[in-house]
Formats: structure tokens, sequence, C-alpha cells
């Protein structure tokens, strides 16, 4: 689970309804690589790329690229300005050695060209922002105000679909539910331009695409996700939903990857996340995000650490709500022996949500 | 002697006991000043920001990407992929008229969504709250609150040839800062409702803050189709440049109105300084230098000129509110469409009324103060040396009137600078001065040679008229040119303006050889291309009655920085008649088959004259997203649009521009049919669009409606200049009888009765009159070579036939004689009030 789902529902337009599109389903069949491209039979979708990277030099980065697609209208129409879709994107940067955050959102149409998804191409854009989706792995390019990346990540396994028989549910009942797959570990290289330097650098990637037609159920608030790769090749990916009473979903779920690529899915009973009580409040936002958490998951005899190297990761949102999304460390056991990692880690629904650019 | 005693003696106590003298030279310089005041904030509301209605609701972008007949909008997903961090903004730029009040507003159509983007602009803003919403509504508008809207209200748009309904969805603050009224639409219902399917008309681009201007300038450039981009703001500077030339040829206009004024103010000063000869003289005894005495009538006028610019600026802000619909006609049917913007009275305008005011009256008072310092203080108390002067010099001064006249042949002569016709107004200016050196030897002439068979003719008080004239040449040669000034620029600006229509009327005849002529009802301008579906075209050739029907595409394109228009032309069905004339007189049909064959262009005179363009040689042009060169056979005779026509065929058009709905229809009719019904029949075939259907006699008259609101400014500036003059002519009349009051009363002594007193003055006036316009008509035909051969070439180009507009000379003339006359009827007045005995022991 990922993401700005909230923040994408506010794009709600008045053309299109739920009914216009198919519902997540159990039994869906995962094939790559069409699975990589569009679906526009679900309403929205997403892209979602996030990094922790270091140059020769020791300089730590943190990224993330997204791109998020949700449906306007089903109808047919040959004219490029007219919307099916709605395009936007988030692409940031953690300077992690230099403690500095940038990040910019994007909404664009589909337009002539502007924004996107071609299978033909391997391509899912928006404007200068890209992934290109190849056989051997995917190249992203992203140019900001501020900072320029561009790099070649590399998968180290194959797609792992999350959830069970095909279907990620979220909370009970149809609908609420979405196709996930992940890339849990991308070897990644390339470059990353900042101030007017240009680092090379070299990490771990990890990818994420969802598509589904639905929304949250109504009494959660938001959630808090995460995804870890540990030192010794084995990946982790955990969410739990709020709720407005301050318990947790029973849907709440997350799957652990072994070093060979297979994967375990993770019950709401086989974890806890735990936030420990220290906060940090955004100055923006005001929201007070907790940044610290313990993961423990005694069907695998793990105790994790979650900690932040920087603070200040929120993407503050114009388009929708504001969200904490940043690289963090991790460091724990597991069966007593020590477990180094890394890994990314949002968190929404703690910001009061602001005054949209677009209406609900 | 104390300076302040020289001021009251010299100058305070003459002004308190002869208000009158003063009132004619406070007339001559506001009058004269108003009217520059005034053609400039005119100038200044018409087209005074010269704004392009096009980049209404432009933000501060760095670039921009255009092409004549816009860039196909693939180029927008090409710029929006560019590896910079740019701000991309495609537009769809029209016009819509808002059929409730026939205004015509800007229509502007955005990447609602991408607009989003850009955080604190006056678009994200108002599209802000429904701009998702009904983003692919096509009925949703967005209006600028000054056109009355409230946010669900229906208005009625006629956008090219088709009025629909749209719903305001929201509305767009500050449209007086932007200076003028718009729509704005979502891209795509803007696409939908211009018919401008597959092309965007501008990328607004704005560059990363990093970097300068020209780095980014050459890496776009690189990456562009070569010559479509440019900085921002290029059209609004071509419009500029463009309308440079008629503002500056307005303002000579205006400053001949300052001249008339000149001639009134040098009269004024004159009459005063001799008539203070003698206190002048006792100045001069009592210890006054002769600095001090020049100073004092400078210090004198240049009071006036502060005095009379401070009148000016209301009375010209007055003479603006009239002139500034007229101006904005000229401007919209001969440049760009464009609204008058608010008249302030800037600090500008208030430095030009003072520079104006205070520096004619200080230099038309030179020469007089001059002279009064020259008054040794022995001659003072002896009168008329001055008249003696004047006849002693005139032979000299009309000597320098040839040589001044020769050196204004010399100068129209010459070539534009700087593209303006500076030699042609200083052959003007020389002229002009010929002929006031001239006056005074011609009114002596006159006046000597008339005197026996005016007193034959008119009897005894013509004879005292004449001589009188004669005798006080200082006076009457002044205002004789004066007059003459003022009745020569009516006249040279009636004969070239006379000429130009009759040369419209002719080239009317060729030009327009349809039956019936159709374009978009909605706004007429230079500028604007509003569109006929094509569909349409071809119901109405295929109209019973119908012969053939041709078809015109124009666009708005810029050439080497200025405006111009495109136009694509068809030709019907059957050979095609005579339309154009060139200025190689071969036969048109022969060029226009030529001009089919291949890249081929005509250009209209204006345009060939501007860019130096001959015909044989080639022009290049950005069309779309490519860049052709045509080659200019020939050049046409076009009075229609000033910035200049290209004519290509209809189809070498559509090969580049392949939008196939045409902007104008020629419609010829089957010879023989009926006239009535076939128009009835298309008419019917119609029903729906919203066009505007012109027999030829119609759209002849039309023409020249259009033409004649063109020059309807031109005639107000020189009624101002008129009105200066005859004013001067009635309060120099009453300055003369002030100064002769001791003759009236004597010639009251010796029985003369008080109707031969007023018939003497009223002769007097009448003298002077007719002497004024047998000069002036003598110099205005002078000017008026110089106007339509020299001036009118060398700032638009056009080719005027010389033509006499003789019944509208006549009338004017007449007009001007009449009041002349009549001005002579309350000095006249005053004369006769004259009490005798008292006059007479007076001195």
């Amino acid at each position: 689970m990922r993401n700005k789902l909230f923040a994408l529902l506010l794009l709600t337009a008045t053309y299109a309804t739920a009914q216009d599109y198919k519902i997540a389903q159990p039994g869906y069949t995962f094939a790559f690589p069409q699975d990589y491209f569009n679906h526009e039979d679900y309403q929205t979708e997403w892209w979602y790329y996030t990094g922790n990277v270091k140059a020769a030099d020791g300089h730590r980065f943190g990224f993330e690229l997204t791109f998020f697609r949700q449906g306007v209208s089903r109808a047919e129409s040959s004219r490029p300005w007219f919307v099916r879709d709605l395009w936007m994107a988030h692409i940031a940067l953690s300077d992690v050695t230099g403690g500095r955050f940038y990040s910019e959102e994007r909404l664009n149409r589909s337009g002539p060209g502007v924004a996107g998804v071609d299978a033909q191409t391997g391509l899912v854009w928006n404007g200068n922002w890209q992934a290109h989706i190849a056989g051997r792995g995917e190249e992203l390019r992203g140019v900001a105000d501020k900072f320029d990346l561009a790099l070649q990540l590399t998968p180290v396994k194959r797609p792992v679909v999350q959830g069970q028989n095909g279907v990620s549910q979220k909370a009970e009942g149809a609908g609420h539910a979405s196709h996930y797959f992940s890339l849990t570990r991308l070897s990644t290289t390339g470059s990353i331009a900042l101030d007017g330097k240009t680092y090379q650098v070299e990490g771990t990637s990890w990818i994420d695409h969802e598509f589904f037609t639905g929304s949250m159920a109504a009494n959660e608030t938001g959630w808090d996700w995460l995804s870890v790769q540990l030192a010794d090749g084995t990946e982790l990916m955990l969410y739990r939903l709020r709720h407005k009473d301050g318990s947790i979903d029973p849907y709440s779920s997350g799957s652990y990857v072994d070093a060979n690529g297979k994967s375990q899915f993770l019950s709401f009973r086989d974890f806890q996340m735990t936030p420990a009580p220290d906060n940090w409040t955004s100055p923006s936002t005001r929201a007070a995000y907790p940044i610290r958490w313990h993961v423990s998951i005694p069907r695998l005899n793990m105790e994790l650490d979650i900690t932040t190297p920087l603070k200040s990761q929120e993407l503050a949102g114009r388009f929708g709500t504001s969200y904490w999304e940043g690289a963090i460390d991790v460091a724990g056991a597991r069966d007593q022996s020590p477990l180094r990692g890394v890994g990314y880690l949002e968190m929404t629904g703690y910001a009061e949500p602001g005054k949209p650019i677009i209406p609900r | 002697m104390g300076r302040i005693a020289l001021l009251y003696r010299l100058i305070l106590r003459p002004l308190f006991r002869q208000p009158g003298r003063a009132l004619v030279i406070l007339f001559a310089v506001a009058l004269g000043d108003a009217a520059v005041v005034a053609i400039d904030l005119a100038g200044d509301a018409a087209a005074g920001s010269f704004h392009s209605s096009m980049e209404t609701l432009a933000g501060k972008d760095d670039f921009e990407v255009t092409a004549a007949g816009g860039l196909p909008e693939a180029i927008v997903g090409q710029i929006a992929r560019l590896p910079y961090a740019l701000g991309v903004s495609p537009r769809i730029e029209d016009h819509a008229m808002v059929v409730a009040n026939g205004e015509t507003v800007p229509l502007i159509g955005v990447d609602v969504v991408a607009e989003a983007n850009n955080a604190g602009t006056i678009i994200k803003d108002a599209t802000a709250a429904q701009g998702i919403e009904h983003i692919n509504d096509p009925d949703a508008v967005w209006v600028t609150s000054g056109l009355g809207k409230a946010i669900g209200d229906r208005i009625q748009l006629l956008i090219n040839d088709h009025a629909r309904e749209y719903v305001v969805r929201g509305l767009i603050p500050d449209s007086a800062q932007m200076g003028t009224d718009a729509i704005l639409m979502d891209i795509g219902a803007a696409q939908l409702a211009t018919g401008k399917s597959g092309r965007v008309d501008r990328i607004l681009i704005k560059a990363p803050d990093s970097g300068n201007f020209e780095t980014w300038q050459s890496k776009l450039q690189q990456a562009l189709p070569k010559g479509v981009l440019n900085a921002q703001g290029a059209e609004t500077a071509a419009n500029r440049r463009m309308l440079a030339a008629f503002r500056w040829n307005l303002r000579m206009l205006s400053g001949i109105a300052l001249l008339v004024g000149a001639f009134l103010i040098y009269n004024a000063v004159s009459v005063s300084v001799v008539r203070r000869r003698a206190d002048i003289g006792t100045m001069r005894a009592l210890g006054a230098g002769r600095g001090a005495v020049m100073g004092a009538f400078l210090l004198e006028a240049a009071l006036f000129g502060t005095v009379g610019s401070l009148a000016a600026l209301p009375l010209g802000r007055m003479l603006a509110a009239g002139a500034v619909g007229m101006l904005s006609t000229t401007v919209n049917a001969l440049y760009v469409s464009s609204r008058p913007g608010a008249m302030t009275i800037s600090a500008g305008s208030v430095v030009l009324a003072l520079v104006a005011g205070i520096g004619v009256a200080v230099g038309s008072a030179l020469a007089p103060a001059r002279e009064a310092s020259r008054v040794p203080p022995t001659e003072a108390m002896a009168r008329g040396r001055r008249e003696f002067e004047v006849r002693v010099e005139r032979k000299r001064d009309a000597a320098i009137a040839l040589v001044l006249a020769v050196l204004g042949t010399l100068a129209a002569l010459g070539p534009p600078i700087g593209g303006k016709p500076l030699l042609g107004y200083l052959s003007a200016l020389l002229f002009v001065a010929s002929t006031a050196l001239l006056a005074p030897l011609v009114v002596y002439r006159a006046t000597s040679a008339g005197s026996i068979w005016l007193r034959r003719l008119l009897g005894v008080e013509a004879l005292l008229a004449s001589r009188s004239l004669g005798g006080s040449l200082r006076r009457t040669a002044v205002l004789v040119a004066a007059l003459a000034t003022a009745i020569a620029m009516m006249t040279s600006v009636g004969i070239m303006v006379g000429s130009f229509r009759q040369t419209v009327l002719t080239w009317l005849d060729s030009e327009l050889p349809a039956d019936l002529y159709l374009a978009p009802s909605g706004a007429m301008g230079g500028d604007l291309h509003p569109t006929i579906a094509p569909e349409v075209a071809d119901r109405i050739a295929a109209t019973p009655g119908v012969e053939s029907v041709s078809r015109l595409r124009a666009y708005e394109i810029q050439y080497q920085g200025l405006p111009a228009s495109l136009a694509g032309a068809s030709q019907g069905r059957q050979a095609p008649r005579q339309s154009l004339t060139f200025l190689s007189r071969r036969p048109s049909a022969d060029i226009l088959r030529e001009l089919a064959a291949g890249d081929n262009a005509v250009v209209s005179e204006p345009f060939a004259y501007k860019h130096h363009v001959r015909a044989g040689e080639t022009i290049t042009l950005p069309l779309g997203e490519q860049r052709v060169t045509f080659k200019v056979i020939d050049i046409f005779y076009d009075y229609g649009h000033e910035a200049g026509y290209i004519v290509l065929n209809w189809d070498t058009l559509r090969r580049y521009l392949p939008n196939s709905a045409p902007t104008n229809l020629a419609v010829y009719l089957t010879p023989g049919a009926d006239s009535r019904r076939t128009r009835a029949e298309i008419q019917k075939a119609i029903a729906n669009q919203s066009l505007m259907m012109l027999s030829n006699g119609e759209i002849r008259q039309q023409a020249i409606r259009v033409f004649d609101q063109t020059f309807a400014i031109t005639y107000a500036v020189e009624a101002i200049s008129i009105l200066v003059a005859i004013g001067g002519v009635a309060g120099a009349l009453i300055s003369i009888v002030m100064d002769r009051r001791r003759e009236f009363g004597v010639l009251r002594y010796l029985g003369g009765t008080s109707v031969q007193i007023r018939k003497l003055i009223l002769f007097e006036a009448g003298l002077i009159g007719i002497l004024a316009n047998i000069l002036g008509v003598v110099l205005g035909y002078v000017l008026s070579l110089v106007l339509v051969y020299v001036i009118n070439k060398q700032s638009f180009g056009w080719t005027i036939q010389f033509h006499w507009p003789v019944a509208v000379l006549l009338g004017s003339l007449s007009l001007v004689y009449v009041a002349t006359v009549l001005a002579g009827l309350f000095p006249a007045r005053l004369a006769v009030r004259l009490d005798p005995m008292e006059v007479v022991h007076e001195e």
C-alpha cells in the first residue's frame, strides 16, 4: 500500500464514476511485462520509485519519484486535450548528508504527449520526469527546479505480488482493495546534480506499482507504510491502517522476501509497528509525525528499530494533503544476530487536510 | 531703476489696462498646446499600451513560441519533456464577441490542468475553484469581472461564424489591471470553439532563474524548429514599432496647431512691443539696460506660456475625450484591435504641455523682445519707425523666402531618415516659413495695387481698409501668414485625403469584382481574421445561381519584427476576373496563374515598401513549424491594411497550414441569375451561421465609410488649427481696434458714421481673409504635394493619385472666409462704441 490515495481522491472528477471502472478483486493473475504498464480499466494507478544511494565520497541521498494516474472520463475522444486521465507526479530528494530536503509536485493531463504511459516505448512520464521501463531494468530521469536525477535501476529479484490471491485488501468489503506488486530490490547507479555539483551515486531502489478503483473505508484516517532492504539480502514491506478511534484496521498487512526472492504474506497478527512517543513537528503544516518506530515480527524472530537520518522529509502538498515520506535507517536483530538496512517510511493522515487546489 | 518697477511699468500695467492682448496670447498658447496634449493623450489611450490583445492574461514569462497559423500541438509535449526546468503554458488565442453588447474581447484558451502548477497566477487563481471539475465541459468559460457576469450565468458568445451559449464557471479579477476584458477557456474547449484542432497559437515559456537569458535562448533555439522562438512581448513590440510612425505623424499634425499658435503669439507680442515703445523709451531713458527690457518681455512670454499651458491641460483632456474615439477607430481599422484605455494626465503630459507651451511662447516672443531691447531712449517717443522698417525689409524677406522655398524643394527630394519622413516635415516647415516671409510683400503689393479697384467697387471704406492693411504690415502680415498657414494645412490635408479617397475608390472598382461578399459578422479589425466553417462555403458554392466562390484565408503574422497579414486566395471555377492591380501592370490573370505554380507570393505595396522587397526577391516566413521561402513575383496596390499583405495561392497556403476554413468568401453569380433570389437562397444556406453578406455596392460603401472614419481625426486636428487661427484673427483685430482708437475717433470726428466704421473693420477682416486664402491655397497645394509624395509615401508606402477635391475645398475655404469676416464683428462693435470726443481728447 502506498501513498496518496487520500490526495488523489480530492481529484475525483465529475465525469467518471467508479461504476465505469473495474474494482480489484481476488483471482487476478499478473503477467509481465504487460502489467508494468497501464491498466485503464481501473480508475487509480501509480508507479512509485524510492531509493537510498551514496556517492563515492560518502554523500548520502534518498530519492522519490512517483507517477499517479487518476481516471476522469471513459469517453472515447480523438482530441488530445480531452481529459480521460489526470496525471500527478512527485519528485523529492533527501540530501541526507547536507541535511536538506527538496520536493516538487506536478499535475498534468495526458495532452499531446505531456504525460502518460506507453507500453510501446516503455515510458511512464509527466513532463520531463520519466521512467523508462526496458527489459533489463528501468531508467529514471527527473529535472526539478533545484536538482536533476538520472538513475539506472537493475532488478535483483522478480516482481513480488503483494496481498493474497492477487489482491491487496485495505479494509472490509469489495472495492477497498488494490492490485499491487513490488520490485523490492534494484541495484541503482547514476547521477544526481545538486547546487551545480554532480554526484555519481550507487545504492538500492524499490518500485511499487498499484492499480484499483475505490477508496479507503470511511473510518480510516491514514496509514503508516514502510519498505526495508536489509543487508542480508532480504526485504520487508509493512503497512498499518489507522482508524479514527486510534485502533488499527485488521486488514493491515505486509510481506517478507527472502534472499532468493520468495515472498511470504504477513497478516495483521504477524507483526507490530509501534511509534515512539517523540514526534517531529513540521514547521509548515504543524503536523506531528512519529519518526521513530519499533517493529516486531515474532513469526520471523525479528526486532527492528526504525530511525531517520533526516527529520524534515515532509512533502507539503498543494494538490492534496501533505505527508511525510523519507529515507530511513534500520537496525535490529533476527534470531539474536544483528541486522542492518535502509528503507523508506511513509506516514499519511497526520496533517490537517490543507486547502487543496482542487475541490472535493 | 529697479527691476520690479520695470516689470510693473512694462508688463503688469499694460496687462491690467489691456487684458484683451493677454487673452489673445493665452488663447493661442492654450488652444495650440491643448491640441498637442489632446493628441498625445488620445494617442496613448487609443493605442497607448500597444499591447497585443493576444498577450492578455500572460504572466511574466521569458519566451514565447509562435508561428503563423499556430504550431502543431505535439510541440507542446516536446517542450514539456525537454530536460530543463521550464514553465510551459500553451495557449489558443482568438477573439469572441459578447453578443449582448457587441463588444469583442480576447478569447484565451489555456491548459487549466497544468496552470494549477503555476502558483500565484491570475489564471490559476481564477480557475482553481471549478477548473478541474469542468475540465471536459465545452461550455465552461471564465470571464473578467468587467463583463458583469456572476458564476453560473450564461453568456452568448460569437466565435468565428458561430454564436452559442457558454456558462460562466468563474471570474477573473483585476480586468482593469489587464487593460481589457477577456474570456478564458480550457485549451480543449477553446480548440473546439475556434476550430483550431491540432494546433496551439502560442506557447509561453518561463526559463529557470539560474543561467542568463541568452543561455536559455540558445538552448531552446536548438531544441525548437527554426524561427519560432521569441522573447516575450514580441507582438507588443511589433505593434509599437508599427504604430510609431502613425503616432509620429499625428504628433506632427498636432504640432501644426501649435505652429499656428506661434504666429499669433508672435503677432500679439509684436503689437504689444509697438504699442509700448513709448514706455520702453521712457524706461530706457531712466536707465534700464537692454538686457533688462528684453528679459522683461521674455519673462512675460514665459508667464503667458505657463498659464496657457496649465489651461491647455484640462482643455486638452476635454479635446482628447472627443479624439480618442476617432483615433481608436483608425487604429482598429488600420492596425490592431484595441480598446481605448483610460486617459490620465500624467507627469509626462504636464511636462509636454509646459515645454511646448512655454517653448512656443518664449520662442515666438524672442524676435519682438529683441526688437524692444533695441529701442533707443531718444527715439522712444517717435511713432511709426517700426512700420518703416518692415516696409524696407519686405524685399529682403521675400528673397529669404525664395531661398527657403528652394531648400524646401530640396528637402522634399530627400530620403526618409530612420524610416521617418523627417526631411519631408522639414520641407513642409520651410515652405511655411517661406510663406510667412513672403506675406508682407504680398500684402503690400496686393493692397497698393488693389486700392483703386476696391474703392471703385466697394467704396471709400474698402479703400481705407486696404490702405490700413498695407500701412501696418507689421501686424497684418503676421496675421495673414498665421491664417494662411492654417488654411494651407486644411487645404493640403484636404487634398491629400481627397486624393487618397479617390485612389481608394478607383482601386475598389478593380478590387471588388464579385457580386456578393461574406465574412463572419462581429468585429472588424485589421488584425482579426475570424473564420467561416468550410462546409458553409461548399454549401454556398452549391446554391443555384452561384457560378463560383473564391475563398480567402488570412492569418496575422510577424515579418521582420513587424506585423503583417498572410493570406491564401482561391480563384473561382471560372477564369479569374480582374481582382488585383499590380505595379508591373501585367494582367492579373497571368500573375495569379504564376502564383499557383509553386512557392510564389505577391505582396502589397505597403509591405514591399516597409520591408524593401522588390519583385523577383524572396521572403522567408515561419509557417507552423516550418520556414518556407517564397518568391515575390509581383507587388499589388492595396489601401486596406497598413501593415501589409502577403498573398499566396489557396493551395500553397493549405500545404503549410492545413486549416481549410476561409475568412472571407467572394461569390460570383451565374450571368443572368436573379441576384435577389440567389441572395435569398444563400441566406437560407447560411441561416445558422453568423455571417454578414454584402453586395458589391454595400461592401464598397462600407469600405469608404471605414476610410472616412479613419481620417476623421485629421479633420478634427485641422479644425482645431482653424479655430486657433480664427480666434487669433478676432483677437488681433480687437487689438488693432484698440490700437487705432485715435484713428477711429478722428474718422468719426470727421463725419464718419458708425456704419462706415463697422464696414471698415469688416473690410479689413475680409481682406485679411482673402489674402490668407490665396496664400493658404498656394501653400496648401505645395504642402499637399509634400504630404502625398513624400510624407505619406515614406511613412506608409502608399501610392496616391493626385486629385483636387474641389467641392470639399471650396466648402471649407468659404467657411473659413465667412468665419474670418464674422470674427471682425465684435471688434467692429467695439470700434463703433468708441466715443469720438473722448478718444480724441485722450491723446
